[in-house]
């Protein structure tokens, strides 16, 4: 599938901004099933300086500044990108502890490169809740596909879509008592889940295409930025697992960035000097192309 | 060494001192071996100590002190409310280090200095150490303080540019390292001041060995920094990065500053534009080549690593990254202050170094590991805990001081999870002499050591701070901890030559009018200072005028108190009402009240806020201003505050406070003048000055004369008084008071000092010396503002001023305070902008859905 994906972020303050720095993570990455075609990212006023980098897990930055005073800033990243779904793989998929421990010993590039998303970061807690709760669908000797497809499954019943019950800020502890929220706390949550019984997750920030193909529902969190996890399982790499829409992401899914969690590829960071508190608008438009 | 003449006394002979040989059998005695004869580093300074009578001793540690509360060593002595300045006291009992101890000890420390610079490149590169599991991997990726934007910056050259240890003495004789310290470490300035204040004021008897100096130490700073900037510039231009006068070690960062030659700045003083660094300076951008930051790394660019009180400025570590600035100590050298890589050290040592470790750690458990682990819970009572990942010293449990319940739950937190602890081995610090509170007694040490890269090696200062308690509990780990600090002397095998940073080398250098660079931020504070020096003058000359006239017998005939009343109350000094009211209702409440408003120093625009405000800009700008100028300007302050007893102020003692005060200002005044050199900091302080007192002159002029256009003799007297030109009246005019003259005097004489228009022609220079970007071929905003007040004053007629009603003069003076106000925004958005902190936001409102 082909898509074109307009990212539409406006602050808007009273008071002008004198000085402001800012960092981006809104340039899709390149994975095995993901390629992007084409990238811009325009702003209005024009910066006075714009520079990417390749941040600490390869996502490339974008960072920008205005040495001159603005009152509104417009950041548009329009992209064209192809997402080709994941090739049926011949491999069995391993025991869920032979994942665990190969990562834990960490002998090749691949599980090394797994290893530091196993341990807590800002917004995912190990805890023996989450274990727990995890361990049900991850029973001796497992394969670990399995694993992860009951796991979501029954996270998806437990757990409610709720736009009104969490923050940005609200802890996975809270979301895990309440079993409600959005697609970063589920995403958090179990992330949070999967580290806790060892196996290595991390946090995607992504899109989802706006209209469903024809026939199909149209996908919870489309209109805006999407999260979701990837879990590593080992000679099968990395899996992506949606616990929002309880689906593996195939087609509909763009990817932007990853990180640990949400922290770690927030869209847009910002530093400003003067003016008023910003007021937010987001748009966000994917749309498929006809080929 | 030079010393002070000992105090000679025909008295009878006095107590001397004496020093006790024994210690707790537990620790080490440093001065004294298990017999109880003095160690040989020991004996000269023991004999000398107990030829020194007590009295003596303790005026010379008085001394001592005194000389170190003048030059403002202490901590946060800046910080708001005097509660929390806590003053540095010094010891001028020495610690002792002979030479072959050093030798082991620099040996040991340069290793372990070399080690942790390994450590540190690894874990922010190719991370070889954990792949290899010569470290677990929670060493980095379960540490907060692996800050994955510092990930791929350290590349050649040493990350670790200054380093600091601290030790203990164990029972066996052993130094161990208690702590690392690699972010921005401190106390060398404080072992700096020691070594001075004690060089001054130790007895004679006692200064008689060679003594290591320390001042190379600081050379090979100055060197390695110059180096580091090298590839950028010739000569580069090396900053200090302050934290700013919050910060708890303010006075080190102003201290180095000034001792290694370097301008102290702030992180609202750089801006980044485009790929460089650059310091806002009165002349316009000046990029920076070397930044050597003195807060925590956490802070160095708000962009990349968020929140926190951020010190450095946005955009950094991209020009970091870019090549275009080096930062010393390379942000991420925090991270081996984590004690955890305390328990792997042997090994690293090994593993990286291929050498033996030579100065061991104290010894540390990984909670984490669970053999060690289970050693922790079997011995729990014998160690003390702490955070596997804070630097150490933030917090520290000791399990045998918690009650049974409180054990249980600590080791319930640490089974959560273990790897977040480390247990380690107490230890009982050696024993030295301290004198305290008038005899010599047995105190427990801790050392600090410093150290600087030197090409792929480094230097170790020879000495250190030492600092003192009298039990022999744990020591907090910082170098407030204590009772008191000590001078640190390193044997030396032979004499010492004299080296000193202020005289490198026998080489002339080009001459130069100007600085190299003046920040705005300190234009603005001396601007600042300029504007409360004259507030503060003349408010206490106005209110002496009044307070002398109501504490006169006769005060409700005073034909002038009304009129200066009305003069106090127009600058906001008291309500309005006292001067609407009639006087004889009024007057007694104005006694009563006047005192406790001037002492007010929460009144904004009051005296005691002005005077306090003075002191409050010297102490951040003393870097700007001669050492007797900040001197004299904090004497002022204190003299003045001690003025006031809280409830008990009467008007007498407030007119004692007014007259000393005007007399110190005056000194400040004379200081600066004779004192200053006249470049930027002179225009800009004295610019502050002269718009102040532009707009009290012609105020007080306009409050006395408006009401009727003519002013009575007594009036006219009173206004000479107050603007202090009663004098050159009298000898022109005799006792021929007239208001024309009087005006003339006070406003559009040029020869008189304290007239308007000298003010406004002085202001008119200083605005012509500011540097200008020469691009308007028309005078700027700035210059035609003070061109037209000194035209619009000198533009004044002989006749105007004769004008009974006063009418001309009037409009022009009410002028004055608006032109005045405007000249000062247009002055600060142009050459101070002072752009405040900067604020974070991220897209945190904008939630995924």
């Amino acid at each position: 599938m082909r898509y074109r994906i307009v990212h539409k972020t406006q602050y808007t303050t009273v008071e002008p901004i004198s000085v402001g720095h800012n960092e981006a993570w809104l340039t899709p990455r390149e994975t095995p099933n993901q390629s992007c075609l084409s990238h811009q990212i325009e702003f209005t006023p024009e910066p006075s300086i714009v520079v990417t980098r390749q941040d600490h897990f390869q996502n490339t930055t974008t960072q920008f500044a205005f040495n001159q005073g603005y009152d509104k800033l417009v950041v548009t990243s329009i992209n064209e990108v192809e997402v080709r779904a994941p090739e049926p793989t011949a491999l069995v998929a391993p025991p869920w502890e032979s994942v665990r421990d190969a990562v834990r010993t960490h002998q090749t590039a691949e599980d090394f490169a797994a290893l530091e998303f196993t341990f807590d970061s800002p917004r995912c807690r190990i805890a023996s809740d989450f274990a727990l709760y995890a361990h049900s669908s991850f029973p001796v000797g497992a394969s670990i596909r399995d694993g992860i497809t009951d796991l979501m499954r029954r996270f998806f019943t437990d757990f409610k879509y709720d736009s009104t019950a969490t923050t940005v800020s609200t802890p996975v502890e809270q979301v895990f008592r309440t079993r409600r929220g959005v697609c970063q706390d589920f995403a958090h949550l179990l992330i949070s889940m999967l580290r806790s019984i060892g196996l290595p997750a991390r946090y995607v920030s992504g899109y989802l295409r706006t209209l469903p193909p024809p026939g199909k529902p149209r996908l919870v969190g489309a209109d805006a930025s999407h999260a979701w996890v990837s879990v590593f399982c080992g000679p099968l790499s990395w899996i992506d697992l949606d616990p929002t829409n309880n689906q593996f992401p195939a087609t509909d899914h763009i990817t932007i960035a990853w990180g640990r969690d949400y922290v770690d590829v927030a869209p847009l960071k910002g530093v400003y000097i003067g003016g008023s508190s910003p007021r937010l608008v987001v748009s966000v438009d994917v749309c498929a192309i006809e080929e | 060494m030079t010393s002070l003449p000992l105090i000679t006394s025909a008295s009878p002979p006095k107590p001397l001192l004496s020093v006790p040989e024994q210690a707790p059998q537990s620790v080490f005695n440093e001065a004294f071996d298990a017999t109880g004869q003095p160690r040989p580093a020991w004996q000269k300074l023991i004999e000398g100590v107990q030829k020194i009578p007590v009295a003596d001793f303790a005026h010379r540690t008085t001394q001592a002190n005194h000389l170190l509360a003048d030059n403002g060593v202490t901590f946060n002595v800046f910080h708001e409310g005097a509660k929390s300045q806590r003053p540095w006291q010094l010891d001028l009992i020495p610690f002792i280090i002979d030479a072959p101890e050093w030798q082991k000890l620099d040996a040991g420390l340069r290793q372990r200095a070399r080690l942790m610079n390994w450590i540190v490149k690894d874990c922010y590169g190719s991370q070889s150490l954990i792949r290899d599991g010569s470290l677990p991997p929670e060493v980095l990726f379960a540490n907060p303080g692996y800050l994955r934007p510092f990930d791929g910056i350290h590349q050649e050259g040493p990350s670790i540019v200054a380093a600091a240890a601290e030790l203990a003495r164990g029972r066996d004789g052993q130094w161990y390292v208690m702590a690392d310290r690699s972010d921005a470490p401190a106390g060398a300035a404080f072992a700096l001041e020691n070594r001075i204040v004690v060089s001054r004021t130790i007895p004679p008897d006692l200064n008689t060995q060679p003594v290591q100096r320390l001042a190379p130490f600081f050379l090979r700073v100055q060197n390695t920094l110059q180096n580091l900037g090298s590839k950028l510039a010739e000569t580069p231009r090396i900053v200090l990065l302050s934290p700013g006068a919050k910060h708890s070690y303010y006075f080190e960062d102003v201290y180095l500053a000034r001792y290694l030659g370097y301008s102290l700045v702030e992180g609202a003083d750089l801006a980044v534009r485009d790929n460089r660094v650059y310091l806002k300076t009165l002349a316009g951008l000046v990029p920076i080549d070397v930044i050597v930051s003195r807060g925590i790394e956490r802070g160095i660019d708000p962009l990349e690593l968020g929140g926190g009180e951020p010190h450095g400025v946005p955009g950094l570590l991209r020009v970091h990254r870019g090549g275009k600035v080096v930062i010393a100590n390379v942000p991420g050298s925090g991270l081996v202050e984590s004690p955890i890589f305390m328990s792997f050290l042997p090994t690293l040592c090994r593993r990286c170094l291929s050498e033996e470790l030579l100065l061991p750690s104290i010894a540390t458990w990984w909670c984490g590991d669970p053999a060690q682990w289970s050693y922790v819970r079997e011995h729990f009572e014998q160690l003390v805990i702490k955070p596997a990942f804070q630097s150490s010293g933030n917090e520290e449990i000791l399990p045998r001081s918690l009650s049974a319940e409180a054990r249980k739950q600590l080791l319930e937190r640490i089974a959560a999870r273990p790897h977040q602890y480390v247990a380690q081995e107490l230890v009982e610090r050696s024993a030295a002499p301290v004198f305290h509170q008038g005899s010599v007694r047995v105190g427990h040490v801790a050392l600090r050591t410093f150290l600087v890269a030197d090409g792929a090696d480094y230097s170790v200062m020879p000495g250190g701070l030492a600092r003192v308690a009298l039990s022999t509990d744990p020591m907090e780990l910082s170098i407030s901890a204590g009772v008191s600090s000590k001078d640190v002397w390193v044997q030396a095998v032979s004499p010492v030559a004299p080296v000193s940073l202020l005289s490198a080398e026998d080489e002339p250098v080009p001459l130069r009018r100007t600085n190299a660079v003046f920040p705005s931020r300190v234009a603005d504070d001396l601007f600042w200072f300029g504007q409360s020096l004259d507030r503060a003058d003349f408010l206490s000359r106005l209110l002496r005028a009044v307070i002398e006239r109501l504490t006169a017998e006769a005060s409700t005939e005073l034909p002038e108190l009304p009129s200066l009343i009305r003069a106090l109350a127009d600058q906001g000094q008291i309500e309005p009402g006292f001067a609407i009211e009639s006087m004889s209702v009024r007057l007694p409440h104005l006694r009563e009240a006047l005192p406790r408003i001037v002492a007010n120093v929460d009144e904004r625009h009051g005296l005691s806020a002005a005077v306090s405000e003075l002191y409050r800009l010297a102490s951040l700008e003393r870097l700007w201003m001669s050492p007797d100028t900040y001197r004299k300007v904090r004497e002022t302050a204190e003299r003045y505050r001690s003025a006031f007893v809280p409830g008990r102020a009467s008007l007498v003692d407030l007119l004692d406070a007014l007259n000393q005060l005007i007399l110190d200002l005056a000194a400040v005044s004379g200081l600066i003048h004779d004192g200053m050199v006249r470049g930027p900091a002179w225009h800009v302080l004295d610019m502050g000055r002269r718009i102040e007192r532009s707009k009290h002159t012609s105020n007080l002029v306009r409050s006395m004369l408006a009401p009727r256009g003519k002013l009575e003799r007594a009036e006219q007297r009173a206004l000479l008084e107050v603007i202090d030109c009663r004098m050159t009246y009298r000898s022109r005019y005799m006792e021929n008071v007239q208001q024309n003259a009087v005006l003339d005097l006070c406003l559009t004489d040029e020869t008189c000092p304290r007239s308007l228009v000298s003010q406004l022609i002085s202001l008119a220079l200083h605005v012509d010396a500011l540097p200008s970007d020469g691009k308007s071929p028309l005078r700027s905003e700035e210059k035609r503002i003070a061109m037209d007040a000194v035209n619009s004053v000198r533009m004044i007629s002989p006749e105007q001023l004769r004008d009974p009603s006063a009418t001309e003069v009037l409009r022009i003076l009410a002028l004055m305070e608006p032109d005045m106000k405007h000249l000062a925004d247009v002055l600060t958005n142009k050459y101070l902008l002072h752009s405040g902190a900067p604020r974070q936001i991220t897209s945190d409102l904008e939630l995924p859905q």
